[in-house]
């Protein structure tokens, strides 16, 4: 609560923006109107607020005028607030003392018309701010340290990837693969493209660099069982052959991949002469029998469809990967791919895909109306360019099914408190601006856990997680914005647990105190949403910087207008 | 782009070009140009009251052309830095004419016609190039006749279109209506000025135009030289009234545009141009043509493609979306000819790969789904850094080394590589963050030093 | 600071003290910045409006309207149709309103501490996962079986607020507070019955056998 007994002193700097508030508000009136609030003791109106020569004015003011409150009545806080926070700092005030009032966006530009409709509304929003500055309370900055270890959890290209770069920056890693060795899908897998190398070398390679790298520990036949803590302060429990392992971390990446689907009951399959892509993959590892001549790929078989709505990405660039391959194998073979659209995006694919039509591998247009039949020996398809049925005899069909996720997901999003997507993918922090990071603080994600993808693109998402982590591991301590939840009535908490339920951010947690059951705010982790101070009916959280004391103060002062 | 303006780390050096480049990986050092803006940044506030008073009007580049901004102006309203710049081009006062009224107007004595290009170097550890991309031009596709047809534009110009601080505020309003509103505006001006002048007659004779006119056409005012003066006058308004009268008429059935057509692939996997796959194209159509229906409930979109690439996390859904709940359908198929229709609508010629019929359709705004090119510069910068570049003109990288060039400490993000989405470049973002960070820390490095 | 952070408490307070109409904008709905800040929001003022439309409020005037930062023109619609409808309504209590002033600020008041109180916290807190993954015994309610639960709760939870009001001015019996607030008297009993449990009121003197309640100054 704020001390009562405090001389509120209230310094108001209204900024002229050059013309931009000048030139449509009445200055003097909103300088007359101010220096009337109430605990105003000061004010001034500048050129430019923002400028050298006003910020030195607001200094001027804390210092000469013994200000204890600051409000800058000029534009957004988006840009300028952090400057002014900080130079309220410089001399001494604390930077939560300061309030900012938007008179430009909120005022003169959409008011430009109408200067006494204008300069009405940003009275309103002066004698709010000013309400509210009077109850500010000082706030200092939440700093934790950071324990400077990243957990790995998944051994495939991408994980790997990860594990690397991250030891290359100096960090210890800690990489725990469920299987009994690295490299996750590509073992089983044959030559990938578009370079056709040994999939085989490639793990090798990469397993090679990790072993003899002294910073990451490795754990095969391993899973992660118990995280606890928040950013820079987790604890993992890793089950081995060998026993219960607890690690501390700060960071955690989640590259635990995906699986490709077995069409059970689909189009024939019996995983001998109705195979999927990945079993074709040994097959082609193995060496194909000579006698196989006639092969005919599906694609999307599991996939768009009603049960599992999305496009797996990946699947036709390994079909004509694969169908390549067969014809290196078996030169006279006819391979025949049958798609809905085929799925070569970007530079390398396109590429691909037109080397195969110059390889001979053909393709046939088909409709989701209209799906090919498996027969014994052949396969009927509508072909819906040429508007007829073909037959087409068949030594081998290989269905190309989509890839989907592993099932410990969602396990592990528990685990982690994260979210996963209605197709059982990881859900990023935001689809196109932070594909790599969680909502949750501390928690990145790369490769076919959150979508399939092809190494290119797995061994770059395994670098993009890796520096995404790397940014509290190098800084070696997270500083947090104390505009957060408080449980400022402990007494009143009675430890329901409402807000843990209803919180966005896993930032609350239900603790055995001595006064029994009572909320804690992980600090760290708490973004300051407000949502919990708006549910709690104990009125025991409240937000600092927002509490329901300002925010009244504010709707009052609206009212008294 | 607020964060990066505000990242105490970060130096934004906007406005400026890279000219050379030496050393190796962890020492680099290199040249800057930074071009003059004519504004000194640590004085201009942005608060943008100098574009306000400027007297020149220059087409928008970042409206495609398709608005109009001051000589003196900020990129655009969101811009960082939101430091101003004059163009020299077009200003009049550095182009030998008085003016300076922006240096008069501005009150952070800001502007500063003397300034000159400044050329820096620095000293840095590692490069990341990330150039981006250019539309590609679809005037080189004769068959689509861009240039010619003026409800033919490229996705790019339909996003300025459709976007609320754009050109027409979000309404789909065509381009060949908005020229001829332009050319009434225009005609109305001169009708204005040519009224007032025949007033003055009117007063003068106490009498109106037009009956003066007819009695005049009779031949009886001859040798009246004012009377012959205010003849001519009115035969020129009249010159002004009648196409500006015809033009209003026509202006009143002016809607948006309801009926569109996204044409895919234009650049892209053709021959002629580029063999490759631009990625995103097909995406952005289907997001134009859902936001489209959003504006306008009535609006109704076909999108001419050879496949429909959705394939990014939850596109192929998005898809679905557009076609269940937006009036989005999807033809497959290369679209052969857009020809000039009646009314200034496009007429689509394309095969109906379904139907196995070439058909005929007739739409309100035809919308090109440009190719990702390399920048123009693509070639003068690979140069320049020492880089290594793919057939297409991006920059070479390797499957298992994503965003490495084939130069040591020089790495590539975003579509300078390759042509990707948002999701894929802020991924590739990170990733050449990492391997820049790895070369500039060199952890490893320094703990073998130090055992030697 | 988020969508979610305004209480329904603070709104209610707010046409109390003479607000004419409150317009939330939050984010769209999978592009909150607090991520599910304002689904909450949006179950909050949901609530918050069923609540005051049942105590005589017009519920025009609580919306709560979704758009982008990106979407100026879409905000300026926003904010002028409601600016209008408010307009068209008028003053608060001053006719546009099913209840009057100053009876409508007394209801307010009497919203207000329904809103902070525990039971209609708990349900709107509640109400995503009850609506999606059922209740503790895994039953999923739908839209419909959900409002109807709601309005009971509010029906309830208002006639309680108002016993209470009417025994903070004084001791009073069933059959007195029955009278007084339109309320049946078996229900009056029922609602005694409890808030003696919660020892929130006592017995204050039985007059002519009828037994009057008054109210325990609460701590705080």
């Amino acid at each position: 609560m704020p001390d009562q007994n405090e001389d509120i002193r209230i310094g108001v700097f209204i900024c002229h923006c050059g013309s931009n508030i000048a030139g449509y508000l009445d200055m003097e009136a909103l300088e007359e109107f101010a220096k009337k609030l109430p605990h105003v003791t000061f004010v001034q109106r500048n050129l430019y607020t923002c400028s050298e020569g006003g910020i030195n004015e607001i200094k001027k003011g804390i210092q000469e005028q013994d200000l204890n409150r600051v409000v800058v009545a000029s534009c957004t806080p988006r840009t300028h607030e952090p400057l002014f926070r900080s130079s309220c700092g410089e001399v001494g005030l604390n930077p939560y003392l300061f309030e900012m009032v938007n008179i430009r966006d909120q005022c003169s530009w959409v008011h430009m018309k109408d200067t006494e409709q204008g300069t009405a509304k940003a009275k309103d929003l002066i004698r709010m701010g000013v309400a509210k500055a009077a109850l500010l309370e000082p706030q200092e900055p939440i700093i934790s340290e950071v324990t400077t270890r990243a957990l790995v959890i998944g051994g495939g290209i991408a994980g790997m990837t990860a594990a690397l770069a991250i030891a290359r920056r100096g960090y210890e890693v800690v990489l725990v693969e469920r299987e009994a060795s690295l490299g996750g899908m590509l073992n089983a897998l044959n030559q990938v493209g578009p370079t056709m190398m040994e999939a085989s070398d490639l793990v090798q390679e990469k397993v090679k660099a990790i072993s003899e790298h002294s910073r990451i520990t490795v754990f095969t036949q391993a899973q992660v069982t118990e995280v606890q803590g928040f950013i820079g302060k987790y604890h993992a429990d890793i089950e081995t052959e060998s026993g219960v392992k607890k690690i501390d971390v700060g960071v955690v990446i989640v590259a635990t991949g995906g699986r490709a689907l077995v069409p059970e009951g689909l189009y024939g399959y019996d995983g001998k002469r109705v195979v999927n892509q990945l079993e074709l993959e040994s097959l082609l590892k193995g060496g194909l029998r000579p006698d196989v001549q006639n092969v005919v790929m599906i694609q999307c078989v599991g996939s768009r469809n009603k049960e599992r709505p999305y496009c797996s990405r990946i699947c036709c660039q390994t079909a004509v990967k694969n169908a390549m391959l067969v014809r290196e194998q078996n030169p006279e073979a006819r391979v025949c791919i049958l798609y809905r659209d085929m799925q070569m995006y970007g530079v390398e694919n396109e590429e691909m895909f037109r080397d195969s039509k110059k390889k001979g591998v053909r393709y046939i247009n088909y409709t989701p109306e209209e799906p090919p039949r498996v027969e014994d020996g052949k396969v009927q398809v509508y072909h819906a360019l040429l508007g007829r049925h073909m037959d087409l005899p068949a030594d081998l069909v290989v269905l190309s099914t989509p890839l989907v996720s592993h099932e410990d997901a969602e396990t592990t999003s528990q685990l982690l408190r994260v979210p996963i997507d209605e197709n059982g993918f990881f859900l990023e922090g935001h689809v196109k601006l932070k594909p790599l990071d969680f909502a949750t603080d501390g928690v990145f994600l790369c490769g076919s856990a959150r979508f399939p993808s092809n190494i290119r693109e797995a061994v770059a998402q395994g670098l993009g997680a890796a520096s995404r982590a790397s940014i509290p591991l190098s800084k070696g301590s997270v500083e947090v914005e104390p505009i957060i939840s408080v449980l400022a009535d402990e007494d009143a908490c009675r430890g329901c647990g409402l807000c843990v339920a209803l919180c966005p951010y896993g930032a609350l947690e239900i603790q055995q105190t001595e006064k029994g059951r009572k909320v804690h705010v992980i600090d760290v982790a708490c973004k300051g949403c407000g949502v919990c101070a708006a549910t709690c009916y104990q009125h025991a959280l409240s937000i600092n910087s927002f509490t329901d004391q300002q925010i009244g103060a504010q709707v009052d002062a609206f009212l008294a207008g | 782009m607020l964060d990066v303006g505000r990242h105490p780390n970060i130096e934004l050096l906007a406005y400026s070009e890279v000219e050379g480049l030496k050393g190796t990986a962890g020492e680099f050092t290199i040249t800057v140009r930074k071009k003059t803006r004519y504004v000194e940044e640590d004085k201009c506030t942005g608060c943008g009251a100098c574009a306000e008073k400027c007297p020149t009007v220059v087409p928008d580049a970042f409206n495609e052309g398709l608005g109009e901004r001051k000589a003196i102006y900020s990129y655009f309203a969101q811009g960082i830095p939101s430091t101003h710049t004059i163009d020299a081009d077009h200003c009049r006062q550095l182009n030998g004419k008085k003016c300076g009224i922006c240096a008069k107007t501005c009150q952070a004595d800001a502007i500063n016609f003397d300034k000159k290009d400044q050329v820096i170097e620095l000293d840095v550890g590692a490069v990341i190039i990330a150039a981006g991309y250019d539309v590609f031009d679809p005037s080189q596709i004769p068959e689509y006749h861009y240039t010619e047809i003026p409800n033919v534009v490229t996705a790019i110009e339909f996003e300025r279109l459709l976007s609320a601080s754009g050109p027409t505020e979000g309404h789909l309003d065509r381009p060949s209506d908005r020229a001829v509103l332009k050319e009434i505006a225009s005609l109305e001006k001169q009708a204005k000025k040519s009224q007032k002048t025949l007033a003055r007659f009117e007063e003068k004779y106490n009498e109106s135009s037009a009956s003066f006119y007819d009695k005049f056409q009779g031949g009886q005012y001859e040798g009246d030289e004012d009377r012959q003066k205010w003849a001519d006058k009115y035969a020129a308004h009249l010159a002004i009234v009648e196409p500006l009268e015809s033009l209003q008429k026509k202006a009143e059935g002016f809607t948006v545009a309801r009926r569109l057509a996204f044409i895919q692939c234009v650049g892209s996997r053709d021959f002629r141009f580029y063999p490759f796959c631009s990625g995103y194209c097909c995406m952005h159509s289907i997001k134009e043509a859902i936001i489209a229906h959003e504006h306008e409930p009535e609006t109704a979109s076909v999108i001419f493609g050879m496949d429909i690439r959705a394939v990014g996390k939850g596109f192929e859904e998005y898809k679905i979306r557009g076609g269940n709940d937006s009036n989005v359908s999807y033809v497959r198929g290369r679209v052969a000819e857009i020809s000039a229709g009646p009314d200034d609508n496009p007429v689509v010629t394309f095969e109906d790969t379904r139907e196995r019929k070439v058909k005929n359709q007739a739409f309100d705004l035809v919308v090109l789904a440009t190719a990702c090119a390399p920048i123009k510069g693509m070639a003068a910068l690979a140069e320049t850094l020492g880089v290594a570049l793919d057939p297409y003109g991006f920059i070479k990288t390797s499957p298992l080394s994503p965003v490495d060039t084939e130069t040591p400490g020089i790495f590539v993000c975003g579509c300078a590589e390759s042509p990707m989405d948002v999701p894929e470049s802020v991924a590739q973002a990170s990733s050449a963050a990492e391997r820049a960070a790895e070369v500039v820390f060199q952890p490893e490095m320094k703990e073998e030093k130090a055992v030697a | 600071m988020c969508t979610g952070r305004v209480d329904p408490a603070m709104v209610a307070g707010a046409f109390k003290k003479g607000l004419d109409g409150l317009m939330v904008v939050g984010c769209y709905f999978g592009d909150c910045h607090y991520i599910t800040g304002n689904v909450q929001a949006k179950a909050k003022m949901d609530i918050t409006r069923r609540l005051l439309k049942h105590v005589g409020l017009n519920q025009d005037r609580l919306a709560f309207r979704q758009c982008s930062s990106g979407e100026a023109a879409v905000f300026v619609n926003l904010v002028s149709e409601f600016d209008q409808r408010i307009r068209e309504i008028g003053p608060i209590g001053g006719g546009g309103d099913p209840v009057e002033a100053p009876d409508i600020f007394r209801k307010m008041e009497t919203a207000e501490a329904v809103l902070a109180g525990e039971k209609i916290r708990w349900v709107i807190g509640k109400r995503t996962p009850f609506l999606e993954s059922g209740n503790m015994y895994g039953e999923v309610f739908t839209q419909h079986e959900f409002n109807r639960a709601i309005d009971m709760i509010i029906v309830e939870e208002t006639e309680v607020q108002e016993i209470l009001r009417e025994l903070r001015e004084g001791a009073r019996s069933v059959k007195g507070l029955a009278q007084a607030l339109t309320i049946p008297s078996e229900r009056v009993f029922k609602y005694i019955t409890a808030l003696k449990r919660k020892g929130m009121i006592k017995l204050d003197k039985v007059s002519d056998r009828t037994p009057y309640f008054q109210i325990i100054p609460q701590e705080g």
